[in-house]
């Protein structure tokens, strides 16, 4: 928390050093002073409030213009309903809106619902949907497309959807503007998967009844967002074009959004710093050029709008095969690995040391917890070479112990760097990596399919709730070959499963915190997983974008806020 | 010429049975890499996927369809990008063979061009300078030669923009737009001329060399003709065969090529696309890439040996 403090303050203090502007401006304000706690209240005001709180600051929006920014890679798809890939998820939700939208803590704020009541029982929520909402063809947005959205598309083909949606019995509509989830179970978890990006809302006339992954809409959305879908030149660029009927009134400010898809990062770079393109999000720039940029006249790098990511860079161990079916020898490595050193030297400086399974993030709703064994104390590496003596692992007369082979995650050149490392730092410890490098659908398999393999560096997302993100890499039911990302270490502890299962139907917010801390305990004394470091994405920015970046979904949501300034 | 263009079919029928062979070496599915693209995805969800994309038939099931299909002119659907792999080939065809296009006709008229004032010049300054700079051109990596272009037009000079085939903050119609694309092509294009240009430099200056030891250049001179003549109405037309051979084998190394030169610029190629699907698992498109590919050099093959046959009488189409 402190660093990223640190890091407003100085854009602050960067900014009022220029003299185009003295005055902070509302999003600044808001980000500081949510960070700050200095109103502790501020980001859970409804948007109007805080925009009326902008336009008496002197920060007038501007109407007009093109908003372009890059999405890397270009995506397979637009049906986010059925594809959660990256990059679908940064244009869908310009045309598709959810139920809910977020602040940065994580509590829900009013989106198609404009009130939502969980009933006593946590069996039971009813939303009341915002009235005179129509999709970009004219027919109204009504409770029936709710219903049909989540019973018959999310919880059916979306991929995290049938976990989120578990509980789900029914979606009641006693009238067009109500709809009353109805629940086997308490599911705390429900609420945060109300997004546009996570569960968009369909229209029901367009999908009932079709293929849903065939049908023309896929491809051609229709919701009720800000922006209309225009088209879609492959290898170029998408465009959306502003929706003059959209239900918040006077809203977009933007005339039209445009995706464009460029390969080269030093070419996405370069179109930035030109202005071509006035927004890339997901580390489109890498950060070796955010960095060089973070000090430019043009564009502003952030760290912020990835809090409902969450992703964690881990080491995973294959526990069921030695030398990593033991503890000690996992510990060790654990240990072994500098955390500090990883996020300045390889990430750049964007990450946070990891502590356990469920990231810093979750901080402010008290899931986390720092109160685990701590790998992080001055006498490591000698603790890591006592540990390998105890597992039975002694140094041979070489000076080594075993041999293993490491697998990268193929996921680019950092991971490339960051095996590198940990081979240099298993050498310390009298252990000789091989490094494996291969592409995305081989590595997959071999780790997700075949478990053939000793240790592979992996990041995971843990998104907006554990039982979304996190419960899938502990949980003995989530050994489940052929689905990536899901148990790949195979490890499991029946106290672990008892935990992860009452803590998801848990709807006493302290009882399933103290569950989850209990959680994180016996998973870091276990290390099945080494989590090295908080992912932190960057996205870099037109000075000149106002307000893109509003909720813990930035790109992944509508841009209905963002404007240009002359 | 019609038995040649008959001899055709069978030879792209090979190549699309071995395409599927050596696509299936690869280990890994579409459905992995979708899943894996996904964050994640419950097994029912990855049964359904592999039984959409036809993966859980035999492979033996799979080559008879595709084989099938090819016959019928049909390359089958995208699942990836939901659409009929024909469309998607279709909508990158044009930028494709802009690009190609531009950047034959551009290195070649270049290239020939400079090997005869090489030649022209043989040992003397012109000739070793051009000499080094072809050798340059050709020894330098086309992605780093795309972003110093960009380096230098787009961001110092502030002449070209960086990337993309239009301008999307406009979207011109027209002229305006022919403009437009134009103006958008001249780094790509002029990036991947070089490599090429170079190449034909060498080969164009070798051959008028050679050429110019022949008995008819004699005869020529004994018949009293200028030297500029001789050079242009005869050693050219001899000299300009091996450029014109050179230039035709390597059209499937311009679309490979063009996959560097498409990334850097963001220019919505089919190189691109191969590139991406080849990643992405996606079987029926990259075989069509690979199958529309194939076809395209089979033409540009005839389309040389035409060339030919209009620079040299004594070779005859058949």
């Amino acid at each position: 928390m402190a660093d990223r403090t640190e890091k407003v303050a100085e854009d602050i203090v960067a900014d009022s050093g220029q003299d185009e502007r003295f005055a902070i401006d509302r999003r600044r304000f808001i980000q500081a002073s949510g960070l700050l706690g200095l109103s502790a209240g501020i980001a859970g005001v409804p948007f109007e409030a805080a925009w009326a709180a902008g336009e008496a600051a002197g920060d007038t929006p501007r109407k007009g213009g093109t908003l372009v920014m890059v999405v890397q890679p270009e995506p397979p798809t637009l049906a986010s309903y059925n594809n959660t890939s990256g990059p679908i998820g940064q244009v869908a939700p310009k045309v598709y809106d959810g139920l809910l939208e977020y602040d940065f803590n994580l509590n829900p704020l009013p989106g198609l619902a404009k009130s939502w009541d969980v009933g006593a029982d946590g069996k039971s929520v009813t939303f009341k949907l915002e009235e005179g909402v129509r999709f970009h063809d004219g027919k109204p947005f009504t409770s029936a497309d709710v219903q049909y959205s989540i019973m018959e598309v999310l919880k059916k083909v979306h991929p995290r959807g049938p976990t989120s949606f578990q509980e789900v019995e029914a979606v009641d509509t006693p009238d067009a503007h109500t709809a009353i989830f109805r629940l086997k179970r308490p599911a705390p978890y429900l609420m945060k998967a109300l997004s546009a990006y996570e569960s968009p809302m369909l229209p029901k006339h367009l999908f009932a009844g079709t293929d849903l992954q065939n049908n023309p809409h896929a491809n051609q959305p229709v919701g009720t967002g800000p922006f209309k879908f225009v088209e879609w030149r492959r290898g170029q660029l998408m465009r959306f074009d502003r929706n003059p009927d959209y239900w918040r009134k006077g809203l977009p400010y933007f005339d039209r959004v445009v995706a464009r898809f460029i390969g080269e990062a030093q070419t996405r770079t370069a179109a930035l710093e030109r202005g071509e393109v006035a927004f890339a999000a997901y580390n489109a720039v890498p950060n070796v050029d955010a960095k060089r940029l973070s000090t430019s006249r043009e564009v502003i790098v952030t760290t912020k709008g990835y809090e409902m990511d969450a992703p964690v860079v881990e080491l995973e161990f294959n526990t069921t095969r030695k030398p990593f079916d033991n503890q000690k020898v996992r510990q060790a490595i654990a240990y072994a690995i500098d955390r500090k050193f990883v996020i300045d030297n390889i990430w750049f400086g964007y990450g946070k040391p990891a502590t356990g399974p469920i990231s810093s993030n979750f901080k402010g709703t008290g899931m986390y917890t720092a109160d685990v064994l701590r790998f992080d104390v001055p006498n490591r590496m000698a603790i890591a070479n006592k540990l390998l003596d105890e597992a039975g692992y002694p140094r041979k007369a070489d000076g080594t112990r075993f041999e293993i082979v490491h697998d990268i995650t193929p996921y680019g050149e950092e991971w490339r760097r960051f095996g590198e490392y940990v081979q240099q730092v298993l050498q310390e410890l009298g252990i000789k990596a091989s490094l494996r490098y291969e592409d995305v659908a081989t590595w997959i398999r071999r780790i997700y399919t075949n478990y053939d393999y000793d240790l592979t560096s992996d990041w995971l997302k843990t998104f907006a709730d554990p039982v979304i993100g996190v419960q899938r890499q502990y949980w003995s039911k989530a050994i489940r070959p052929g689905t990536p990302w899901v148990n790949g270490t195979r490890w499991t502890s029946p106290r672990v499963d008892e935990l992860l299962e009452s803590a998801a139907i848990e709807p006493d917010v302290k009882k399933r915190n103290a569950l989850y801390h209990e959680f994180q305990k016996l998973t870091v004394e276990a290390s099945p997983i080494v989590w090295v470091m908080e992912l932190e994405f960057t996205t870099v920015y037109n000075r000149k974008l106002q307000d893109a970046i509003v909720s813990p979904l930035a790109v992944n949501t509508s841009f209905d806020r963002a404007w240009m300034k002359a | 010429m019609l038995r040649r263009l008959l001899q055709a079919v069978p030879t792209l029928l090979v190549i699309a049975v071995l395409n599927f062979c050596v696509i299936q070496l690869a280990p890994g599915d579409a459905a992995d890499v979708l899943a894996g693209e996904s964050g994640g995805a419950t097994p029912e969800y990855m049964t359904q996927l592999r039984h959409r994309f036809g993966l859980d038939r035999s492979k033996f099931v799979q080559l008879a369809v595709y084989v099938k299909n090819v016959l019928g002119f049909d390359l089958g659907y995208s699942f990836r990008d939901g659409m009929p792999v024909r469309e998607l080939i279709l909508q990158r065809l044009g930028p494709t063979l802009l690009l190609m296009g531009t950047t034959i006709v551009f290195s070649i008229v270049l290239g020939v061009f400079l090997g005869l004032v090489a030649a022209a010049h043989v040992n003397t300054w012109r000739d070793n300078l051009l000499s080094v700079l072809s050798l340059l051109s050709y020894a330098t990596p086309l992605f780093w030669v795309g972003l110093m272009l960009i380096g230098v037009f787009s961001l110092k000079l502030g002449w070209f923009p960086t990337s993309g085939m239009e301008s999307v903050a406009a979207f011109y119609e027209g002229w305006d737009r022919v403009v437009d694309i134009a103006h958008h092509l001249v780094l790509p294009a002029l990036t991947l001329s070089l490599f090429y240009m170079a190449l034909y430099t060498r080969l164009m200056r070798a051959a008028m060399l050679e050429q110019w030891g022949m008995d008819y250049v004699t005869t020529a001179r004994a018949k009293g003709l200028t030297e500029r003549r001789i050079a242009l109405r005869h050693v050219l037309r001899n000299a300009v065969l091996p450029v014109v051979t050179m230039a035709g084998v390597q059209i499937g190394a311009l679309l490979g090529g063009s996959v560097v030169v498409e990334t850097v610029f963001g220019w919505p190629g089919m190189g691109l696309l191969a590139f991406q699907s080849l990643f992405a698992r996606d079987v029926n498109l990259l075989l069509g890439i690979f199958f529309v590919s194939a076809c395209l050099v089979v033409v540009v093959n005839l389309l040389v040996d035409l060339v030919y046959f209009a620079l040299d009488p004594r070779i005859e189409v058949r």
